[in-house]
């Protein structure tokens, strides 16, 4: 027995208005999955891209300022083409480019994972639970309940794909002490920026339907395991047996995870970056040969000399060991196209990127579908 | 008014929910009833703003439930029927979550929280899995996150099924204190017509989507003209023999007779009665009918058709 029983007191504290209400629902998904330690292990994993991509835009900052600082850390660019060293503000677009282009690569795959983590029982535990009506009762829309659950998700992905984008431009920015860096690469920004945005929303809108069609979340966390796995083999499978009759590869919009890197090419003109690094190993190319074949007065020492690169552009512009006549011309012709197709694969696809998008965006489109029948309203019989 | 509706109809495809239905209710505690299917919780939903009416127009507490659905819901607080909670949190977190969706910011949501589960009795089970709590307490859970922001207005629908004789008393006393002594209104939906007259005022009773009665529970419960209560000093017996022998209906209880005039005769025989067995009457008063006998008055009425029934006000 309470020594002091207050009974019911009134409240008098203010409200929030209602056009925040969503808030509350992705604060409350917030707090929930960063209980768990799996999803806060893998968050801080994505971050440790995001820490390359910032340190390496920081070294190009200081390699273009040709900075003293940056003389102990030398043998990291050796293996970069003559040109490059030499000029290197000519190709920070290029290189930004590829930069960005790589690191949301990487983190493409870990934001899967992040949504298979925290997605697969944001709306599926609620039906479970039969939660719906608790949320609809309460001063809200559908649209907010939507929008709360669609907060956590994109808030998981903003983290480890439009934050670090964010923060690694500013250092890059901040080491190249050039305002020209921001005309330069404004545009890799805002394409970043955005595509983080497209895959937290396409993903979220993807991953609240999986949820909403299974009251049992591991089913779920199957079905998107399954649709972002499973599409890109059979995309691959696919591709590896009609890889000669079509050169568009239109199978590659069967994976899930193809139209995302496709819209993201498109997003930051990777296109443009594999011309000017074509134009470059042609360059070299053309040099390595006149070497050979004696025209250079420097021979192939004019090239850069052969390191033991590491890193996801080390085989972009991994420098051949000056090979030794006569079989010397068909292995430059033979490298450069090696070189050629591995850099058109990755910054390049055969077919338009609005096929991708499209592509998204139906996916994006059904998803909306599937949700409004599946978390109905309470305008209905009980 | 607490609520007000006119020329309300909803159908589902060929279902009519609510037909024309027209009524007004005055703040404090009003019962619903109504058998399954009466049209109950379709009307909840109605002044709830949950649902998009065919016809007809309506006004909780001032607000109008066709354009300021949010507003009423901010305004009113609502337990559903159905087992069903928010997942995989603690009772106080519940709570505040609850506080939380109305608006309120988290820091007065975990205080107010703290404050309404001390009222419900749940303070010892505050920091315990919602899904854990047996089906007593998930109603006081329930009951908590509808008053977390202190409604002007307390939905309950059927809030005592599947609850313990004990559990059920607590949780009446509690709408009732709520409804007298803390000036909220409430609008009861029950079964149950005890409960409903142990803690309502004023009664609603539903038939096939239709008013069939509506009013104060002490108006509807109509006094006899023919049925009486008689207490006596002493020897009751004698009186009810004397009654007996005068052509009047006696019911022998355990401290008081109760008797019914047949046609022709009325209080001066019971009188008479009373003289000749030489017994002193101590109080005579009419019957009065039960809710349920109003209850069940109001769906003989209301399964005639609509154009039979004169008033739907008993």
């Amino acid at each position: 027995m309470p020594i002091f029983d207050q009974g019911y007191q009134h409240w008098t504290g203010r409200l929030a208005s209602h056009g925040a209400r969503w808030w509350a629902i992705t604060r409350q998904g917030l707090r929930t999955q960063l209980r768990n330690r799996h999803t806060k292990y893998l968050v801080v994993s994505a971050w440790v891209p995001a820490l390359i991509l910032a340190a390496f835009l920081a070294l190009w900052g200081l390699l273009e300022q040709k900075s003293a600082v940056l003389e102990p850390f030398m043998f990291l660019f050796q293996w970069l083409p003559e040109p490059i060293k030499q000029g290197p503000k000519a190709y920070r677009t290029t290189i930004w480019t590829i930069a960005f282009h790589w690191f949301l690569w990487i983190e493409v795959g870990v934001a899967m994972l992040l949504v298979l983590l925290v997605g697969s029982d944001l709306i599926s535990q609620d039906l479970r639970f039969n939660a719906i009506p608790l949320y609809l009762s309460r001063p809200m829309r559908r649209l907010d309940y939507f929008a709360g659950k669609l907060g956590v998700i994109a808030a998981f992905l903003a983290a480890v794909m439009v934050v670090p984008v964010l923060l690694a431009y500013t250092i890059g920015v901040a080491f190249s002490l050039d305002l020209t860096v921001i005309p330069d690469t404004g545009r890799i920004l805002l394409g970043a920026v955005l595509y983080g945005l497209l895959v937290a929303l396409v993903c979220g809108l993807v991953m609240l339907a999986l949820s909403s069609l299974s009251r049992n979340s591991r089913l779920v966390a199957m079905m998107w395991a399954g649709l972002w796995l499973i599409s890109g083999m059979i995309s691959q499978s696919v591709g590896s047996s009609l890889r000669h009759q079509d050169q568009r590869r239109p199978w590659e919009i069967i994976s899930f995870t193809h139209n995302l890197h496709r819209v993201r090419q498109a997003l930051l003109d990777t296109e443009a970056a594999h011309r000017q690094l074509q134009d470059l190993l042609t360059q070299a190319q053309k040099a390595a040969e006149a070497a050979a074949s004696g025209e250079l007065p420097g021979g192939l020492s004019s090239l850069p000399p052969p390191s033991q690169p590491r890193g996801p552009l080390a085989r972009l512009f991994r420098p051949r060991r000056p090979p030794t006549h006569p079989e010397l011309t068909q292995r430059i012709r033979s490298s450069a196209v090696e070189q050629n197709e591995t850099l058109r694969n990755l910054l390049v696809s055969p077919y338009p990127w609005t096929w991708s998008a499209a592509v998204l965006g139906g996916l994006s489109l059904a998803s909306i579908g599937v949700l409004s029948t599946r978390v109905r309203s309470l305008d209905r019989l009980k | 008014m607490l609520f007000e509706l006119e020329d309300v109809t909803k159908t589902y495809g060929k279902v009519t929910a609510l037909s024309s239905l027209t009524v007004a209710m005055p703040t404090g505690a009003i019962g619903l009833l109504g058998p399954n299917g009466a049209g109950k919780t379709t009307m909840i939903r109605t002044l709830l703003g949950l649902i998009r009416i065919d016809r007809g127009r309506g006004r909780v507490l001032g607000l109008d439930i066709a354009r300021q659905q949010l507003d009423v819901r901010q305004a009113a607080g609502f337990v559903p029927e159905d087992e069903c909670l928010f997942p995989g949190m603690v009772g106080v977190d519940f709570v505040a979550y609850a506080g939380e969706l109305c608006g309120m910011g988290p820091r007065d949501a975990i205080q107010r929280a703290h404050e309404v589960l001390d009222y419900v009795g749940l303070s010892e089970a505050r920091y315990r899995k919602a899904e854990t709590y047996s089906t007593g307490m998930k109603q006081r859970l329930k009951l908590a996150a509808a008053i977390v922001h202190d409604p002007k207005l307390l939905i309950l629908d059927e809030p005592t099924n599947g609850m313990d004789p004990q559990g059920r008393e607590e949780l009446l006393a509690m709408a009732r204190d709520l409804a007298h002594a803390k000036g909220m209104s409430l609008l009861f939906s029950s079964h149950l017509l005890p409960d409903v007259e142990a803690v309502c005022d004023y009664v609603m009773v539903l038939g096939g989507g239709r008013l069939l009665a509506s009013g104060r529970i002490d108006d509807l419960k109509q006094a006899s003209e023919r049925q009486f209560d008689v207490r006596v000093k002493r020897h009751p017996e004698q009186l009810a023999s004397a009654l007996a022998q005068a052509g009047i209906l006696v019911h022998l209880g355990e401290d008081s007779l109760g008797l019914e005039l047949p046609p022709g005769l009325s209080l001066t025989h019971v009188w008479q009665a009373a003289r000749r067995a030489g017994v002193q009457i101590r109080s005579l008063r009419p019957q009065r009918s039960t809710l349920e006998q109003v209850f069940l008055e109001a769906l003989k009425l209301g399964s005639r058709s609509p154009r039979d029934v004169p008033d739907a006000n008993l």
